[in-house]
């Protein structure tokens, strides 16, 4: 294995690429300057970061990819990143789909604008300074893929850490539909800081879901930033139903004017699981739109926090932003945080938050259980049209039977096992 | 043979406001009884301590085709042939009126029986529009109570309360869920009819009609007295029963304590 020191990525398949290469520099000098976040921090109140990246280490190569798993779909060109490193690529006839060394960096000079700052934090800093593989996803001009480019990305190696990075560009009038599952199996212990970025040029529509499905002792610290040109759109769908702790830092940019960007969002916390999601919704041009809209529900001792900042610049009148935020609390030991945030700069805008956290409702168990059903399947009923308002607004119907399957599942084990 | 519904000095509060206060009623298999009374005075109170809504504290005796509701969960009074059609049905988010009633068929044991009634009662009553949407959400006052007298129909109760299922509804929507109520009615059901208006009662022959005051039923007779209180009025009865005064005389209401 090998630790994070600087000569541990000594030929860095992106090292052609410009501003990876700049980022990079960039992550190891932050690296050193940059402490573990620590919960006195606001940012990180929430999480418990018990590890120093500094003592973990990376898998020497790629270690052997699981089976195809419960999120597979029959997509349209696919590729699969295990322990950081990209080991399969299927690139269809529309878009490209390729390991980043195999990608002309011309195609990519415009994908640096949508990239985490390298000094976000030392998470980003040790992505950049000890990643260096991803896959990229690149739709030309005004191409149209229809079904999903599908990508597996994958923790195999127990007790290491890995770096894998997915690039989505969307270049201008191109309609681009990706579905991205990370995972890891449940024995064993995982560190991963996998990043997503994604530049939709003017015009493009970009489908993206996220399924955080990774195994039941994995930390995963997520990083995200989608940032939209003219008249561009985003329409994201993340699932969070695994790990130990599951945290999301994502950015969304609206730079162009006319730009939407539709979020929908669920997840389900159970034993002592954490998941903590940051989102940053930056209207940066007027007329520009975004909704945010993101379920949750926690059993057990587990915990979740939302936090939405959605920030709208002076520049960007006539924004009409919105972020809902509901969370169901399914057990006492359970609890779950919700902070929507506004910023607002401009005078010319619709702006606002709704958000909830509570049990179940009475008047809902009651009119179902007047119907004639039991407590426990009343119960479940809720628990059911709960998410499935979430999963009605994803972004790729051919996902919602398992991501349906897997937080109800987890319901019903909680009720069988009387956890609740 | 026993009655439908057998109700005896029924009481309900809420904190320390008494809302039923010695309540006696009884419904026998085959009739249906109209209940009509002011605002406030406990009407739809009633029904949801029939149906066994916890957020009451509720004493007195209930008694269903011989057996007692009071201290059972609500989903064993539904399963004893308790059903109630609510003045304001609760929305369920993301969850179809058919999903609801499928789940209900999928935990018992006459579930065919219960899809063959869903299927002939959803043609019946106009309800198949609304089936597949979520339960009670965004759906028009009248279309409410259509769905909700659609899922008794589906339920097929013993006894069944219907807490304004007229209101709101449009001249046809009258008669067709006065007709769904004759259908339901039979020589095993007993039905309770809370309403404001005669106009159902144009397509209803009640055998009883009953006045609530302040938590009581303060008078009772034939369909004529629906027909006398719309000219009338309640400010007679409430003058003499009592209707928000707490100090209110209760008469012998409850001489029998
Ligand atoms: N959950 C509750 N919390 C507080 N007060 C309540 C509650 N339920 C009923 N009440 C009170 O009890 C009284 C009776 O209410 P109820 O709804 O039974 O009247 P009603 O006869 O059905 O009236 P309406 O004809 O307007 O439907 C009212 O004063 C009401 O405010
Ligand atoms: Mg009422």
């Amino acid at each position: 294995m090998k630790p994070l020191t600087v000569d541990s990525v000594n030929a860095p398949a992106d090292a052609g690429i410009p501003w990876l290469a700049e980022l990079r520099r960039q992550g190891l000098e932050a690296f050193q300057q940059l402490e573990m976040p620590s919960s006195v921090e606001e940012e990180w109140r929430y999480v418990d970061l018990d590890f120093d990246l500094a003592d973990l280490s990376l898998a020497d190569g790629p270690g052997a990819p699981m089976a195809p798993g419960e999120y597979a779909i029959p997509s349209n060109g696919h590729a699969t990143i295990v322990d950081g490193t990209v080991v399969d690529v299927d690139s269809p006839a529309e878009i490209s789909v390729m390991a980043i060394g195999d990608a002309d960096p011309a195609l990519l000079a415009d994908a640096g604008g949508s990239a985490i700052p390298a000094d976000l934090d030392r998470f980003a800093a040790a992505h950049y300074g000890f990643g260096g593989d991803a896959i990229v996803v690149h739709a030309a001009k005004a191409a149209v893929a229809e079904a999903p480019v599908f990508i597996d990305v994958q923790a195999v190696t127990p007790g290491t850490l890995s770096l894998p990075r997915v690039v989505l560009v969307a270049e201008t009038q191109s309609e681009l539909s990706v579905v991205v599952v990370y995972r890891s199996p449940d024995e064993g212990e995982f560190h991963v800081v996998p990043h997503l970025q994604a530049t939709v040029g003017d015009n493009a529509r970009l489908k993206v879901t996220t399924v955080q499905a990774w195994g039941s002792a994995t930390t995963a610290i997520g990083q995200q930033r989608v940032v939209l040109g003219r008249d561009a759109h985003l329409h994201h769908g993340e699932a969070g139903i695994g790990g130990a702790l599951g945290r999301l830092h994502f950015i969304v940019d609206i730079d162009g004017p006319g730009a939407h960007s539709e979020i929908t969002g669920l997840y389900f916390g159970e034993d002592d699981q954490v998941l903590d999601y940051r989102a940053f919704i930056n209207h940066r041009a007027p007329h520009t739109t975004s909704n945010m809209f993101l379920k949750g529900a926690v059993e057990d001792a587990s915990h979740s926090v939302f936090t939405g900042l959605i920030r709208i610049e002076e520049v960007a009148q006539r924004v009409d932003a919105y972020q809902t935020n509901r969370n169901l609390v399914l057990s006492d030991d359970a609890g779950a945080e919700s902070v929507p945030n506004l910023e607002i700069l401009a005078n010319d805008v619709k702006c606002g938050h709704a958000s909830t956290v509570g049990p179940l409702d009475a008047d809902q168990r009651y009119y179902l259980m007047s119907r004639g059903l039991d407590r426990i399947h009343a119960d479940r009923l809720q628990v059911r049209g709960f998410f499935e308002e979430a999963i009605g607004r994803m972004p790729h119907p051919e996902l919602a039977e398992p991501i349906r399957a897997a937080v109800n599942d987890k319901y019903v084990r909680a009720q069988e096992e009387g956890r609740l | 043979m026993t009655t439908a519904l057998e109700v005896r000095d029924l009481r309900a509060s809420i904190g320390s406001v008494e809302i039923l206060k010695g309540l006696d009623l009884e419904v026998g298999f085959g009739e249906l009884h109209v209940i009509m009374g002011p605002n406030g005075s406990g009407k739809s109170t009633l029904c949801h301590v029939l149906m066994g809504k916890t957020d009451y504290q509720a004493t007195g005796s209930a008694v269903v085709a011989g057996h007692e509701l009071m201290g059972e969960d609500v989903e064993t009074r539904a399963r004893l042939g308790v059903a109630a059609a609510f003045q304001y049905p609760t929305e369920i988010p993301g969850v179809t009126l058919r999903e609801l009633l499928e789940e209900l068929a999928e935990q018992r044991s006459d579930g065919a029986d219960i899809r063959a009634r869903i299927d002939e009662a959803a043609v019946r009553l106009d309800a198949t529009r609304f089936l597949d949407r979520p339960v009670n959400e965004g759906l028009s006052g009248g279309e409410k109570k259509r769905s909700e007298i659609f899922q008794l129909a589906v339920l097929a109760p013993r006894v069944a309360v219907l807490d304004e299922i007229d209101s709101g509804l449009d001249v046809d929507a009258v008669r067709e869920v006065a007709e769904a109520v004759e259908v339901m009615r039979g020589p095993d059901v007993g039905v309770l009819l809370i309403t404001h208006y005669n106009r159902i009662l144009k397509y209803l022959k009640p055998d009883r009609v009953h006045v609530m005051v302040a938590g009581t039923i303060v008078q009772s007779g034939g369909p004529e007295l629906a027909e006398e209180l719309e000219d009338s009025g309640y400010a007679d009865l409430v003058a003499q029963f009592g209707g928000v005064a707490p100090e209110a005389p209760e008469g012998d209401f409850l001489a029998g304590l």
